[in-house]
């Protein structure tokens, strides 16, 4: 599209925000492809719609406050990117758009009291689990709290898992046939560590040394999709320098941060750590994407055989591409009966945080993504990002139907342990 | 009598989040797929029932406001182009599939309905809805009917037009009026037939009902590269002059081709002048019987590499590339403009050499993508509009290759509509006495001009006796 | 009462004549060949324009697979034509060896069995010129198959019953003829077994030419193609057909579906009335026409019912009416022109108004 955005006055992304920009053709393929665009069907809630409205703040035509509700109520699925035959590189719009945006506008009080909360609390594991531990008896008192805080209040598990550090390396088993560096994440670590241990088992299990970096912290993603560009950067920068360089891969198992420091290239145009950001953003892979690659050692037979729908979550397959990986995984288990729901490309609604600050439309995303699950008869249902097993569950509960969620590794772990996929509740 | 709200009657047909009226609203609405053109409507309304579209018509038809109807607003011509003053009526939220009928063999759809998903709704019964513009994963059912939408599987099966049997429809001046029916056969004048590609100008339709088709059995799709486009050109006349009828026969050149690759990776030869893409459907044994004739036509037309999908996945592939070329060519260039001509089939190679020599001519490239088949062209001229110049350039090209059709017994417009791109050669195309029929037709059904105002018609004199009327 | 009585009777024989003389007349009737007796008596106040003496292919490029020609052309001579280039109108223009014209084929809106697999006359047309009620000439559409320019006046024209316009020049576009056609004439127990096995083959892979249902039980179905793979699709429709069947080809073969083209089944005298339907409303119909004499035939998979009765037809008003059908009387004792419950009165109205203001081309063929 034509435009006439003052590049220099956005500093070294306005360059990248205008060629997203001037790749876009109006043409419209995007549009349901957009989560938001299929619930509200309407043009400035769909991707076309939103980099006219981008274009027009940055062009200074449009105020940001008229196009921040748009804008905000994207989910950052890119689910877009995938559908563009343009190549259009939406993310390289959105994120800085969002970051300029934050620098500019005025924000209610509620909103920004909301923000304050996440960004403070849920990085921090160790201010995390205090704060849970004192939230979760208030469960019952739902009703009484404004919107957004219950929906915070839904999305939380019936009781806090134990906390359980990992070790600071985890030696492979048999002959070693990589080394990586893992990603222990920030919610995650709180909410269900599970789901590190059964990565780091069954990433021994087949002959990959892990070393989980001290030091490190939480990736950014969540401040670089909130626009909190400062923050995040102070919350990578820990987190890149704590990684040694000299692995084979580091290792996410949540799509979010997969997707995010696989941006640390941009998150740092600008700045002085750019270069390292990148070379580190170069070896990010994600766990399904490395074993598939490695060659995963086949896990035993099920003991019994079980229906299992694998759920894309927007960030790993739209963002990171990761779509087959993690399908072949599955699929390499005897007995496992690989599933695939309809509008397997639209977000579940959880998107990082978007279920607490836009939870009308996070909860029919939900609610949809339940009802396909559910429809292919699957008794399990697996997928690579806690974001996504939280959202699923909550929303299959309230359908009626708690299958169980599991992540990916989840699923490997128990096969290779002999262990079935449905006793455990949920 | 202008108020100070020329809208305020009509927040009352619709809630304050149906009713769009702020800037960043308008905005979004003022193009369509035809980025040339933009206009700021006075608001957007979201009807949800055709009970609130047509009070909406009437609304319009009483405040003598212009009224635009709007799908996915991917009209390449500028069909959903807002009337500066009028309103645009998005139909997207009408998108329910009433009703399904696998014996009768159609299904009735609201005008949002996406066009892929009526052929998903119809897979479970072994039926597809046949008409696939490129863009059909995202248009409406309502756009197609507007423009007779057509496709690359146009060839055998025919168009939007082909495959409509009945409509309920309300007309400009309010009034709700059907015609058609359920079966592909009719009595009286065919109704449904002058509706389908009125482009808007009669009115709106509510409810369509269209013909499904079975799944045909086989499909055999090749893809064959050759050393230009005359070859490819020629090969697609040796194709037809042998009594083989292929479900599609396109055409992409070699600027295409890169576009498509960079954009899907269809693993489309790179040198290649032009590659030809083939498709026959139908019965089993008949479609490889026709396969065997079709490989040796294209053997023996001097073809650099010729390859036959093997499975279902790799059809998909080579139709990908296809299918994304247009919007792929924003990889190539920052502007274009698509054109959608026409010629007759047995003057492709001249309107391909003459476009050629044109494109040396205005110093512009242009790259092509065709339905060869039927001799429609859709030559996709590169610019870029911050060079001073290379706009005016590229629409005088555009021209020149509008009249090349006419001038070769063609057409301006296979498939996308006139619009508002190409209003100004309907003359080039229709006489005096031709228009003036179509106009007396057009305000028989819309006396006040207010649907799609300005569109279609070369513009001409206000009529004094519309005066009065909001612009 | 014979099919006309004598009075003015013009014949042009060019396109400026027939202006000529819509503009000097008060009420014209268009007719071709007079092959669709039920609807070429003009009441006694119309002057008769007899098209017959504008015929002529105007253009023709094989190469292309499209044709124009003058209205008055009787449709057997362009079909030769074609044949010597192996190509086709798939829809078997009916009574086309009586003598039918082109314009009379599009006026009336015909289409014969073989309409069934790539569509009818409607399908088919690409181009029209016709005088209108202001005796102007009008062009719509082109000669090329793919148009999407200015309305769709070509499709409007099909059917319109020379009530909105003097067909004088139409385009079309033809296909590639098959090279080779067998047909399997299959009887079955009852009508119900027949419907079932019908409603299967609208969904199978088959590619038929032609599926015709001879009540109460008997279908007929052709395929047509190449050569080389007949035999094995015959086998695979026989086997799939599974009831009392027989293979017709050769000579005999073309034979049984020129008799179905020129309603050869219709007894002698007898009225003829069109009546499009779905398959699903065909034990409907049949159950209403039984009592009553009709000899009936369901055309195009049951997507149009033949009705053949001897007297007259406006006995069937009231049936279809019931039943939410329509009807077009074809051969017969004259009468309005369509019979039953028709929907398309209030837009036809306007149409009507645009394209013959003045009313030259009597009234609209729905009202009385």
């Amino acid at each position: 599209m034509q435009h006439t955005i003052p590049v220099q006055r956005y500093g070294p992304v306005g360059e990248k925000m205008a060629r997203a920009v001037e790749a876009c053709v109006h043409c419209g393929f995007c549009l349901l492809a957009c989560p938001t665009y299929r619930v509200l069907g309407e043009e400035m809630d769909s991707p076309r719609g939103r980099i006219f409205l981008m274009k027009e703040v940055l062009e200074g035509r449009l105020g940001v406050d008229e196009a921040a509700p748009f804008v905000d109520r994207c989910l950052g699925c890119l689910g877009c990117v995938t559908a563009c035959p343009s190549g259009v590189r939406y993310e390289e719009l959105v994120t800085p758009f969002r970051e300029f945006s934050e620098r500019t506008r005025r924000r209610p009080a509620g909103e920004r009291i909301l923000r304050w909360m996440l960004l403070a609390t849920l990085p921090y594991p160790a201010r995390l689990r205090p704060l849970l531990r004192i939230g979760l008896p208030l469960r019952p008192l739902r009703g009484l709290v404004p919107p957004r805080l219950r929906a915070l209040l839904d999305l939380l598990p019936p009781h806090l898992p134990r906390a359980r550090t990992l070790p600071e390396v985890i030696p492979a088993e048999g002959k070693r046939r990589a080394r990586v560096a893992l990603l222990a994440g920030c919610v995650q670590q709180v909410l269900a560590p599970e789901i590190n241990w059964a990565t780091v088992r069954v990433l021994s299990r087949n002959g990959v040394e892990v070393v989980v970096p001290r030091g490190q912290i939480c990736c950014g993603a969540l401040a670089m999709h909130a626009g909190e560009g400062g923050k995040a950067r102070d919350l990578a920068r820990r987190t890149l320098f704590s990684f040694p360089d000299d692995v084979d891969g580091v290792i996410t198992n949540a799509a979010g941060c997969g997707s995010a420091m696989r941006e640390y290239g941009l998150l740092f145009t600008g700045h002085a750590e750019r270069d390292r950001a990148t070379a580190l953003a170069r070896k990010v892979r994600d766990v399904s994407e490395f074993l598939d690659a490695l060659g995963l050692i086949p896990p035993p037979p099920l003991a019994r055989p079980v229906r299992v729908a694998y759920h894309d979550a927007c960030h790993l397959a739209h963002a990171q591409g990761v779509r087959e990986a993690p399908r072949r995984l599955l699929a390499s288990i005897e007995g496992l009966d690989l599933l695939e729901p309809g509008e397997a490309d639209i977000c579940c609604g959880s998107a990082g945080t978007y279920n607490l600050e836009h939870p009308e439309i996070a909860s029919e995303l939900g609610r949809r993504k339940a009802t396909q699950l559910l429809a292919t008869g699957a008794e399990v249902v697996a997928t690579g990002n806690i974001g996504c097993m939280v959202q699923i569950r909550t929303h299959l509960t309230s359908v009626g139907r708690p299958l169980p969620v599991l992540h990916t590794m989840e699923v490997l772990d128990r096969a290779y342990a002999g262990e079935p996929l449905t006793d455990r509740s949920v | 009598m202008r108020t100070a709200d020329p809208i305020a009657s009509l927040r009352a047909i619709y809630p304050r989040e149906r009713i769009l009226t702020r800037p960043a609203e308008l905005a979004a609405y003022e193009s369509d797929a035809l980025t040339a053109f933009r206009a700021r409507p006075l608001a957007v309304v979201l009807p949800q029932t055709q009970e609130e579209v047509i009070e909406t018509v009437r609304w319009c038809a009483r405040e003598r406001v212009p009224f635009v109807a709007r799908g996915s607003g991917t009209s390449l011509s500028g069909g959903s182009l807002p009337v500066p003053g009028g309103i645009v009526i998005a139909l997207n939220r009408l998108n329910r599939i009433l009703r399904v009928d696998p014996e009768a063999r159609i299904a009735v759809v609201e005008p949002g309905v996406p066009n892929l998903e009526v052929s998903r709704a119809a897979a479970p019964y072994g039926l597809y809805y046949a008409p696939d513009p490129s863009s059909q994963g995202v248009c409406t059912i309502g756009g197609n009917v507007a423009f007779n939408s057509g496709g690359a599987h146009c060839l055998k099966y025919g168009m939007t037009a082909n495959h409509v049997l009945g409509i309920k429809a309300v007309l400009a001046d309010g009034e709700v009026v059907q015609m058609g029916g359920e079966s592909p056969e009719g009595v009286g004048p065919d109704l449904v037939g002058i509706f389908v590609g009125s482009e808007g100008l009669f009115g709106i339709a509510l409810e369509i009902t269209l013909r499904l088709v079975p799944r045909p059995e086989a499909y055999r799709t090749v893809m064959a590269a050759y050393p230009s486009l005359e070859a490819a050109g020629e090969a697609v006349a040796r194709i037809v002059a042998a009594g083989l009828l292929p479900g599609a026969l396109e055409i992409m050149d070699r600027l295409a081709i890169e576009a498509a690759e960079a954009a899907v990776g269809a693993g489309y030869p790179r040198d290649a002048a032009a590659i030809l893409i083939v498709e026959l459907e139908g019965e089993a044994a008949e479609v490889e019987s026709e396969l065997a004739h079709l490989l040796e036509v294209i053997r023996a037309s001097g073809a650099t590499e010729v390859r036959l999908a093997r499975d279902e996945s790799e059809r998909q592939r080579i139709w990908k590339g296809r299918k994304g070329a247009f919007s792929a060519v924003g990889r190539l260039s920052p502007d274009y403009i698509v054109q959608d001509g026409v010629v007759p089939r047995t003057r492709l190679g001249e309107a391909l050499a003459e476009i050629e020599r044109l494109s040396r001519k205005y110093g512009l490239r242009v790259a092509n993508v065709f339905h060869a088949g039927d001799g429609n062209l859709h030559p996709l001229i590169l610019y870029d509009g911050r060079t001073p110049g290379e706009l005016e350039r590229a629409e005088h090209l555009a021209g020149e290759i509008l009249h090349l059709c006419v001038r070769l017994g063609g057409s301006i417009t296979g498939e996308h509509g006139v619009g508002m791109e190409k209003r100004a050669y309907l003359p080039e195309m229709f006489g005096k006495t031709d228009l003036e029929a179509m106009r007396r037709l057009r305000r028989a059904m819309d006396p006040l001009e207010i649907a799609n105002r300005g569109k279609m018609f070369p513009p001409e004199e206000v009529r004094p006796e519309l005066a009065g009327v909001r612009p | 009462m014979s099919a006309y009585t004598v009075r003015d009777v013009l014949r042009p024989k060019t396109i400026g004549e027939v202006q000529e003389i819509v503009r000097a007349h008060r009420y014209i009737f268009p007719r071709g060949a007079g092959t669709k007796t039920a609807l070429v008596s003009p009441p006694p106040e119309a002057t008769v324009l007899d098209l017959s003496g504008l015929a002529g292919i105007v253009e023709y490029d094989p190469a292309e697979f499209t044709f124009t020609a003058l209205g008055g052309t009787p449709v057997r001579e362009i079909e030769r034509v074609l044949a010597a280039h192996g190509q086709e109108l798939p829809f078997d223009p009916p009574l086309a060896a009586a003598g039918a014209t082109l314009g009379g084929v599009v006026a009336c809106g015909l289409s014969g069995p073989g309409r069934y697999r790539y569509g009818g006359v409607r399908d088919f047309i690409l181009g029209v010129r016709f005088v209108d009620g202001l005796g102007d000439l009008v062009r719509g559409g082109g000669r090329v198959v793919k148009n999407a320019a200015g309305f769709d006046f070509p499709k409007l024209m099909v059917g319109s019953l020379g009530r909105l316009g003097v067909l004088v020049e139409l385009a079309f576009k033809v296909f590639p003829a098959p090279k080779s056609h067998a047909t399997v004439r299959v009887a079955f127990a009852r009508l119900d077994e027949a419907l079932e096995v019908l409603l299967r083959l609208l969904t199978s892979p088959f590619d038929l030419c032609s599926l015709d249902l001879e009540p109460p039980n008997v279908l007929w179905v052709r395929i047509g193609g190449l050569p080389e793979s007949l035999d094995a699709r015959l086998h695979r429709l026989l086997a799939f057909l599974d009831g009392h069947a027989e293979v017709v080809q050769g000579a005999e073969e073309r034979s049984v579906w020129e008799r179905v083209r020129e309603f050869g089944w219709v007894p002698a005298a007898w009225a003829l009335v069109k009546v499009p339907i779905t398959p699903r409303r065909i034990s409907e119909l049949e159950e209403r026409l039984s009592g009553l004499g009709a000899v009936r035939r369901y055309s195009a998979g049951g997507a149009v019912a033949w009705v053949a009765c001897p007297g007259d037809p406006q006995a069937l008003d009231g049936i279809l009416t019931e039943l939410g059908l329509s009807g077009l009387r074809v051969l017969g004792p004259p009468g309005p022109p369509i019979l039953g419950a028709w929907i398309g009165g209030a837009f036809g109205r306007r149409v009507k108004q645009a394209l013959d203001p003045d009313g030259r081309f009597g009234p609209l063929p729905w009202e009385p």
